[in-house]
């Protein structure tokens, strides 16, 4: 018999695998009691509800959104650069500074960034009190995080040579460093900063889910009241946002040479280095910890967490993020390449945007109506979230894709779908995973949001000890979620180098 | 009066277990034009970039104004000016930005922020590029967008508006046409220009292949196999010399 031979092909559709176990536990879980308010909320999806008062609303929670979303991607992109500076080799080279210092701030960089948003806005509302300055500063502390890790890397890609000549001609450190890093940092911003927008105003209706304002806490109390029509109009309107964002951002194209332009961006990086750091400043002094006295009450209290169940929790978390992965990863080839027609095309498209557009904790409730709480439930919300991002991704590059191979392989008369999977998907299949590697670093990071809501790993237990305010156990949960999350993206780190 | 500006002491050096230069000594005096000589991969760009200071011998020593690299400052260090064979021009930036960048020594982090930003003055740059025959059409092209000629010509201005003492050139008159090359040679090797003021480099050791070339040089220096096989006067130069180096 010949022996089993894994590509890049296979490997985008094996981890299909997972839908076995998932689909089994499903079967077994499902219960017909909320059916009927299921049909409802689907119907609802084309009957929203549109009266003066609800776009009132509508309109003030966009608003609220659009800003809480705007300011915390203003302040994690430029505080992400200048981290991304600070964690970049380049900079260590040209002011001979230890390498040291430079793994101390990488490590700071990455346990921050191991923490999801919600999480952290969890923890600041229980220590703060809800406001509406929480929701940017949550946001802001692992999107810096994560900016200046992609700020880095993009550093690092700086040919030697210009370093060399830079180095050479014996210009001032700072004049050196600034020639270097101007043109990736501005290429970066182009490619990666206006998509981050987009991600920060997604992470402001989620963290508006756990009550930090604007239209994630609309969608949570109508969903709460099952006011599934009221619902729709928050998402129907949350996607046209999206929608027109995204043709804004196509439309932008920044002209560097532009003085006047220049001028503004650097103003604007100024005011709000400057806004910030006295925020921060006023945030430190001018607050009354409601419920966090000292940091020495980490260590008096108690904990109640039971060696056995915390490991089972760990292993628990483990597995949610595994087979999330699972299903992130081959679904989208896997439909695609089933359903290979324009038709079916627009269909997946559409599925793909509102898994996209549904925050995943809604997608978590809507299948509790028909399923028990699980862990399955929660991989399979997580999963088709996630797969909705990579559909993106995988429909975008094959649309770019050269469809020679393609159109030899359909002349040659194999079948369509044979043509699409070795003509078409198989050239992409190695950076479609080496972006799945990234995206599972993400998946990790999102098993807290299912956690609190469907009951399922260290995300459940992070929100008991955080209700109960058993800081000790608040510190350990955290500490085994960023363990999880740091060696996730040290293993996804290697799968991805291996990839590109 | 001792007037060496460079000197290499019996330098070696090693890359990956390989010697690439062995024992070499060599002295460069103010003023001295040199022509570097020797076959493809036998250690030339490898001498240029230790005697730059780019890269360190594995042993031995180099001294500029009688010091080692380490004691110089910045100012002292910025008084050697390179060519380099593979150019190191900035690519995402225009042409008369890349010519600025050897303004960077003299001026202070405001100047090359401006130059980022395209709101320096380029006057100083445009003369240079001007002396090297670049037309003023692509003086504000990205460099990414020029021919082999243009950007050879670009990193000879951004070299020459640097002032320094002294001027490495690795190949410079490599993708340059026969006119073009003499204009150019002019540039590098004269002292003194039309209005008799005096030019900067004073001293110049250039890498050539060309033999055609060796008219206005004083020196020339025959390396093989990263050992320095002659270093003669130019008027002493025989077909016997270049038989031990090609």
């Amino acid at each position: 018999m010949n022996k089993l031979k894994l590509n890049y092909t296979s490997l985008s559709f094996l981890p299909i695998l997972v839908c076995v176990p998932i689909g089994y536990q499903l079967i077994n879980n499902i219960h017909f009691g909320g059916f009927k308010l299921f049909q409802e909320f689907l119907i609802s999806a084309f009957n929203p509800k549109i009266d003066n008062e609800i776009i009132i609303i509508v309109i003030n929670r966009l608003n609220e959104t659009i800003l809480i979303g705007f300011f915390s991607w203003l302040v994690s992109i430029i505080f992400g650069v200048i981290f991304g500076i600070l964690s970049s080799n380049i900079f260590y080279k040209i002011f001979n500074i230890p390498n040291f210092f430079y793994c101390i701030i990488r490590f700071f960089l990455t346990i921050v960034r191991s923490i999801h948003e919600v999480v952290w806005g969890i923890l600041l509302m229980q220590i703060y009190g809800i406001n509406f300055s929480i929701g940017i500063i949550a946001i802001c502390i692992p999107y810096i995080a994560v900016n200046s890790k992609v700020f880095a890397e993009q550093l690092e890609t700086i040919d030697y040579k210009s370093f060399e000549f830079i180095n050479q001609i014996n210009a001032s450190k700072f004049s050196s460093l600034i020639t270097l890093i101007w043109n990736p940092i501005i290429n970066t911003f182009k490619n990666f900063g206006l998509y981050r927008l987009e991600c920060s105003i997604r992470s402001t209706v989620i963290l508006g889910l756990f009550g930090i304002g604007g239209i994630g806490t609309s969608i949570f109390l109508s969903f709460q009241t099952l006011n599934f029509r009221e619902l729709w109009t928050y998402l129907w309107s949350l996607a046209i946002l999206i929608i027109l964002s995204g043709l804004i951002f196509k439309k932008i194209k920044f002209n560097t040479t532009n003085k006047i332009l220049s001028i503004f961006f650097i103003a604007v990086f100024l005011t709000t280095i400057l806004f910030s750091f006295s925020y921060f400043l006023y945030f430190i002094f001018n607050n009354n910890f409601e419920n966090f006295n000292s940091f020495s009450s980490l260590f008096k209290s108690s904990s109640d967490l039971e060696l056995f169940a915390f490991l089972k929790l760990i292993l628990e978390t483990i597995i949610l993020s595994l087979l999330s992965t699972g299903i992130a990863i081959s679904l989208p080839p896997l439909v695609i390449g089933i359903f290979n027609n324009n038709t079916s095309k627009i269909f997946i498209k559409i599925f793909a945007f509102l898994f996209r557009l549904i925050p995943s904790p809604i997608i978590l409730l809507i299948l509790l109506t028909f399923n028990n709480p699980s862990l399955s439930l929660a991989a399979l919300t997580l999963g088709l979230h996630n797969a909705g991002i990579t559909s993106k991704l995988l429909f975008t590059n094959l649309e770019d894709q050269d469809r020679r191979n393609y159109i030899a392989m359909k002349s040659l008369g194999i079948s369509k779908k044979t043509s699409w999977l070795l003509g078409l998907f198989s050239q992409q299949a190695k950076s479609y995973l080496a972006y799945c590697a990234y995206r599972s670093d993400i998946i990790i990071r999102e098993t807290a949001i299912v956690g609190v809501i469907g009951s399922v790993g260290l995300g459940w237990q992070l929100q008991e000890s955080l209700s109960s305010f058993a800081w000790q156990e608040v510190t350990i949960v955290l500490i085994a979620y960023s363990s999880i999350a740091i060696v996730g993206e040290l293993i996804n780190g290697k799968i991805k180098n291996s990839l590109t | 009066m001792n007037n060496t500006l460079l000197e290499l002491k019996n330098i070696s050096y090693k890359y990956k277990n390989n010697l690439i230069l062995s024992k070499i000594n060599l002295k460069i005096n103010s003023g001295e034009k040199i022509a570097l000589l020797g076959k493809s991969g036998s250690g030339k760009t490898t001498l240029i970039s230790l005697l730059n200071g780019t890269i360190k011998p594995t042993q031995g020593e180099v001294k500029l104004f009688n010091k080692s690299f380490e004691e110089l400052d910045r100012k002292q260090k910025s008084k050697i000016t390179t060519i380099w064979q593979d150019l190191r021009l900035i690519e995402d930036f225009s042409a008369e930005q890349n010519v600025n960048f050897g303004l960077l020594p003299e001026n202070n982090f405001y100047f090359a922020f401006k130059n980022l930003l395209n709101i320096s003055s380029f006057k100083k740059a445009h003369k240079y590029m001007q002396l090297c025959r670049l037309h003023n059409s692509i003086y504000d092209k990205k460099i990414r967008k020029l021919s082999g000629g243009q950007k050879q010509r670009v990193a000879i201005a951004r070299s020459l508006i640097q002032r320094s003492n002294i001027l490495l050139a690795d190949e410079p008159f490599n993708n340059l046409d026969p006119k073009l090359i003499t204009t150019i040679k002019n540039l590098l090797l004269e002292n003194v220009d039309k209005n008799n003021t005096k030019k900067y480099p004073k001293t110049v050791l250039v890498a050539l292949h060309r033999l055609d070339l060796l008219n206005d040089f004083d020196k020339v220096i025959g390396i093989r196999d990263g050992k320095i096989f002659f270093n003669i006067k130019k008027n002493n130069l025989k077909k016997l010399h270049l038989d031990k180096i090609y």
